[in-house]
């Protein structure tokens, strides 16, 4: 087989788009808390899992499809995303970054160890969807597509509510800088309360995108959290756009390096490119937070 | 003059426990002198992130990447046929000549993003050790015939001396310039530098020597456990032990990693022995707990106490 023919650099680039697709929805969660509240979310990954196990526990008990199992996991993560920050992620808004780090990472062990109390530490998937879309010489695996697609389509959408609704556009003054958006009348606690929901039901439409191409157990966030990190790095911390555009490209560099190397040195590279980027820009790529 | 009554306080408690732990092979049997040499471990451990993370305020998230390296390193040397302990100071030293380039690197880093890098390094370690199969047998592990291995009262008092140095060591740097300076960079480094500390210098000592024990460590547990595998060496629970511990203690303190690895330990085995993820799961709340509502720890309640009780110190006035 010739990798470089030019039918298998297009598969690999349409898979790196689409698992790009799905970082990207991913990290946009995370860089929109921080834009906010100058939290590093170490738990985004683990609430992502709580999506995934949520679509697993409906398709495995009521036969749901995760496709429809979104409908019902995306607001409730909302929901416990909300009180999350007003009962906890509220407290650490504005202390040293450090104890914001340390309160969420205390929040993800608890995810994770309670997911393996309950879960187990097996792989789980979801065998909903299945087969391949065949155009021409290529073959696009269905899962993927759909994942990518609504990913897609789920981080087009938080985008214009963002840019365009009167309450995307508190968010961003908020993240803009919060003592004038309070004095312009804005309730940032509030705001701060919508945003995490936002990004947890983010995270949790990811986990059920996930759950549907990939197995996965309660540890699997230490892979994700660690290609978000990579990513807002690139994009910039705090940039919503630069989430995406991060996410797409990590998608498609790991999907080449996979391509050409091993798919093990595939997980390595957003281990690379966060420390890489690091040493070269120690604030990251286009960072706006000054810490 | 409390301070004096503390170092008084200190001496009295660690010649108690020195006499304890030198005596307990004795009286003890195996099982209770393995859980000792456990708790010995995660005193080193923890000392160990102390001295980095306590100290100058950057949290590392990947400090069990050094113990990983350090049971491999032990592992390998023990089988092809050096004395245990110099097994022991070879995995010191890999750990540390590891952590020298690595603390360079990363430690030009400000806080937050030097947590994020250091997030990464036991997976890496992980990885690394599951792919290099030709040396490390890959996820078969390596298996240490038994022959090659010391007696358990060997394993439990080099493992006490680590816990011991460590400690040592913490104190000494409590005491010196050198650790003032890593203090003064915890609080305010832009500040540290202005007046002349040698920032990145003094935090890539400190992560040095952080990792030098975590190195010894881990391959002294290896010859406890007379086997390892990728997913034992580089265990993630590792890191949120020494963390927890440290903070739950009361960290950048000598005492504080001592009482909270007691503590953490003891509850482990009376309440989740059975259930290492309920007891991982303890460790997360009590975490939160800490970050919250007791950043100075469990010593800092000591503390208050013994300055509030009022014959705690004669004559002293006002």
């Amino acid at each position: 087989m010739d990798l470089l023919e030019p039918d298998i650099l297009l598969q690999l680039l349409i898979g790196g788009l689409l698992a790009g697709m799905l970082y990207a929805l991913l990290a946009c969660g995370l860089n929109l808390v921080f834009g906010v509240m100058r939290v590093i979310n170490l738990a985004h990954a683990e609430l992502m899992l709580v999506g995934a196990f949520g679509a697993y526990v409906l398709f495995t008990v009521f036969g749901l499809h995760p496709l429809l199992s979104l409908l019902i996991i995306v607001p409730l993560l909302f929901i416990a995303g909300y009180y999350l920050q007003s009962v906890l992620i509220e407290r650490v808004v504005g202390r040293p970054m450090l104890t914001s780090l340390l309160a969420t990472y205390g929040v993800s062990i608890i995810l994770i160890n309670v997911g393996l109390l309950l879960f187990s530490a097996d792989f789980k998937a979801i065998p909903a969807l299945q087969g391949s879309f065949l155009i021409g010489e290529l073959a696009i695996s269905k899962p993927r597509a759909t994942a990518g697609a609504i990913s897609l389509l789920l981080t087009v959408g938080v985008y214009l509510f963002l840019e365009r609704s009167r309450l995307g556009k508190a968010i961003r003054a908020v993240s803009e800088h919060a003592q004038v958006a309070a004095i312009c009348g804005i309730d940032v606690r509030k705001i701060r309360m919508l945003t995490f929901g936002m990004a947890a039901a983010m995270a949790g439409a990811a986990g059920v995108m996930l759950s549907v191409i990939y197995s996965f157990w309660p540890g699997s966030g230490v892979d994700f959290i660690q290609k978000c990190f990579a990513i807002i790095i690139i994009g910039g911390m705090g940039n919503f756009l630069g989430a995406f555009y991060g996410g797409i490209l990590l998608g498609v560099v790991e999907a080449f390096v996979g391509g050409f190397a091993s798919t093990q040195w595939a997980e390595a590279v957003a281990y690379l490119l966060l420390v890489t980027v690091l040493l070269i820009r120690p604030t990251g790529l286009k960072g706006v937070a000054r810490v | 003059m409390s301070n004096g009554l503390q170092r008084l306080n200190g001496r009295w408690v660690s010649a108690v426990l020195v006499t304890f732990v030198l005596l307990a092979p004795l009286m003890i049997n195996d099982y209770h002198q393995s859980f000792l040499l456990q708790v010995f471990m995660v005193i080193a451990l923890a000392q160990a992130w102390n001295l980095i993370s306590g100290m100058t305020g950057y949290v590392s998230f990947g400090h069990a990447a050094f113990f990983g390296v350090g049971a491999y390193a032990g592992a390998l040397f023990l089988t092809w046929g050096f004395p245990w302990w110099l097994a022991v100071m070879k995995g010191a030293g890999i750990a540390a000549l590891l952590a020298v380039p690595l603390g360079f690197l990363t430690l030009r880093l400000r806080g937050p993003y030097f947590a994020i890098a250091m997030l990464g390094l036991n997976e890496v370690g992980r990885v690394v050790a599951t792919l290099w199969v030709d040396v490390t047998r890959g996820g078969t592990g390596l298996t240490l015939s038994p022959e090659l291995l010391p007696s358990l009262d060997v394993k439990y008092f080099t493992m006490f001396g680590l816990a011991l140095g460590a400690t040592l060591l913490v104190a000494w740097v409590h005491r010196s310039r050198f650790g003032l300076e890593l203090r003064a960079i915890r609080e305010d480094e832009e500040a540290a530098e202005m007046v002349g500390v040698n920032t990145t210098l003094n935090k890539v000592i400190a992560f040095v020597l952080s990792a030098v024990i975590p190195g010894a460590v881990g391959a002294v547990y290896v010859m406890y456990t007379s086997y390892i595998n990728p997913a034992s060496a580089f265990e993630h629970a590792r890191n949120i032990e020494m963390i927890v511990v440290v903070l739950f203690g009361g960290s950048g303190t000598v005492w504080g990693p001592i009482l909270g690895a007691g503590t953490v330990m003891v509850l482990r085995e009376l309440l989740w022995a059975q259930f290492p993820s309920a007891h991982l799961a303890a460790l997360g709340v009590l975490l939160l707990v800490v970050v919250l509502y007791l950043p100075g720890g469990l010593i800092s309640i000591l503390r208050a106490r013994q300055q509030k009780r009022p014959d705690a110190r004669p004559g002293e006035s006002p």
